[in-house]
């Protein structure tokens, strides 16, 4: 910290992705940037001050600035992270920023997540299903504490999109459920209200676009920006696959 | 963070009364994952079992003789060559389904394990695919040289695996593909192991440092034993445990 406070600025060197898909003429590009940089400056503070003093048609998104709302996520010289948590001081003078793959560009840094993770949530049915209306009156179902804390563990995901990012399944086919469908699907297969049983999981879990498809290369999990447990998600489902198929047989 | 339930093995929930029946799809990849990670498991033990086998040399030619003998008279080299050369084709082909087969596919992981440097194990899958590559090639070879070693005395008048034979070979140059088939199998046995541990949940048990750390004690003291067995073999050094055998010639 001290050293940051005395030590004398550092002059930064952008290099930010210029594409806008509306206008015809657009090509993608690399833009540079250069700004002095500030004590404990977040590449949130950076990107503001060069859009307010630099280029006001730069494009990127912003909301909570706590790594809460899952907007922010970016890929910082190649690594997929969030641009609100992420301290320029941690970076060399350098820094190379770029929309996050697989997901719509919408321009420059701005993707939407939303779509894909729409799809995501609709083609898992990521949702309670149950048989019974939900009568408002009832009192809650109880839950076992701990099982109460894993989905809630689960339900963390902000949804920023960076464990898909770092994915390389994900990178190259386009219907794989992705880390955080897996870590969806394993949320509502824990759940007891929710009354989808082994074998309906068992499609979503082993089919082609399911856990199996997963490399095991764990950036995922060591990426995730919220330290969500994804690698023992993974083992889960992979386990549960094979407790369903030996009762099965 | 450590989660107790997602380690447990998971509760059985409710089925549905009119419940979908599971596709077919479902049914092959389960059963392909379950195929490619027991037989990788199978082989890397196997390896390993090898490995403290050929290690015989070390107590001289009298000892590996004994050691090969041994195998033979039993028949059990015999069976165990050509079930272990068709698990060795198996894995390759159920493991290599997770290869992409373009080649802007694997472009792309390429550049993607290099972009998230130094994440280790981006690097290690792709480096398990390359020595993958190379134990398909020299590890045929290997297989098929000692299966017609083993396999030929059935039908003639040949004997089997013998320690003149193999220091003969490596001395007239087989060392170096020996070298690099031992290299590439102990990288790819020892990360697989590590990946298909972290994968069924050993790491919700241990902790996933201490799954590398064994993985690479393991790495090592193969490598070595390997190392040192090629030396000898190849009449570098002398075979180390020569005592052992050699007490009654004295």
């Amino acid at each position: 910290m001290s050293k940051q406070m005395t030590s004398v600025p550092r002059h930064l060197t952008f290099e930010i992705f210029r594409f806008n898909p509306h206008e015809p003429d657009g090509e993608p590009h690399m833009q540079r940037f250069e700004i002095e940089e500030t004590p404990y400056m977040s590449l949130f503070i950076a990107l503001n001050k060069i859009r307010e003093t630099q280029d006001p048609s730069l494009q990127f998104d912003f909301a909570c600035r706590s790594a809460i709302c899952g907007s922010c996520g970016m890929m910082v010289n190649g690594k997929p992270s969030l641009g609100c948590r992420t301290l320029t001081a941690d970076l060399p003078e350098l820094i190379r920023l770029q929309p996050l793959p697989v997901f719509k560009l919408i321009g420059d840094l701005s993707v939407d997540t939303g779509v894909w993770f729409r799809e995501m949530a609709q083609s898992t049915e990521a949702w309670i299903h149950a048989k019974e209306a939900f009568d408002p009156q009832a009192d809650e179902q109880r839950m076992d504490d701990e099982l109460a804390n894993t989905l809630y563990e689960s339900d963390r995901c902000i949804e920023c999109g960076c464990c898909v990012a770092a994915c390389g399944v994900a990178r190259i086919t386009k219907d794989f459920k992705g880390p955080a469908g897996l870590n969806r699907i394993a949320r509502f297969m824990m759940d007891p209200r929710d009354e989808r049983g082994d074998q309906d999981w068992f499609e979503v879990i082993a089919n082609k676009d399911g856990v199996f498809a997963c490399l095991g290369m764990m950036a995922c999990h060591d990426i995730c920006p919220k330290e969500l447990p994804l690698l023992e998600v993974y083992a889960y489902l992979r386990r549960k696959a094979l407790t369903t198929k030996s009762r099965d047989d | 963070m450590r989660l107790r339930y997602l380690t447990q093995s998971p509760p059985s929930l409710p089925n549905r009364p009119n419940k979908r029946p599971v596709t077919a799809t479902a049914h092959r990849e389960f059963l392909l994952e379950l195929l490619s990670g027991g037989s990788g498991l199978f082989l890397a033990l196997f390896m390993w079992g090898h490995m403290l086998l050929v290690g015989s040399i070390l107590t001289g030619q009298r000892g590996f003789d004994w050691m090969a003998n041994t195998l033979e008279d039993y028949y059990i080299a015999q069976p165990t060559v050509i079930i272990i050369f068709g698990l060795f084709l198996l894995h390759a082909v159920l493991a290599s389904r997770k290869i992409p087969a373009q080649l802007r596919d694997r472009a792309a992981l390429k550049k993607l394990a290099r972009d998230l440097r130094p994440h280790e194990e981006s690097l290690l899958w792709i480096w398990q695919v390359r020595t993958g590559m190379a134990v398909l090639v020299l590890g045929s070879f290997h297989i098929i040289l000692l299966a017609l070693d083993v396999l030929t005395p059935l039908f003639g008048d040949r004997s089997g695996i013998e320690a003149v034979t193999s220091i003969a070979r490596v001395r007239a140059g087989l060392w170096l593909p020996y070298a690099i088939l031992l290299i590439c199998v102990e990288f790819h046995a020892s990360v697989g192991l590590y990946r298909l541990a972290i994968k069924w949940g050993g790491g919700s048990r241990v902790s996933r440092n201490t799954l590398r750390r064994i993985e690479k004690l393991l790495l090592w003291f193969f490598l070595g034993l390997g190392a040192v067995v090629l030396l000898v073999l190849a009449g570098v050094v002398p075979a180390p445990l020569e005592f052992l055998v050699a007490v009654e010639a004295v």
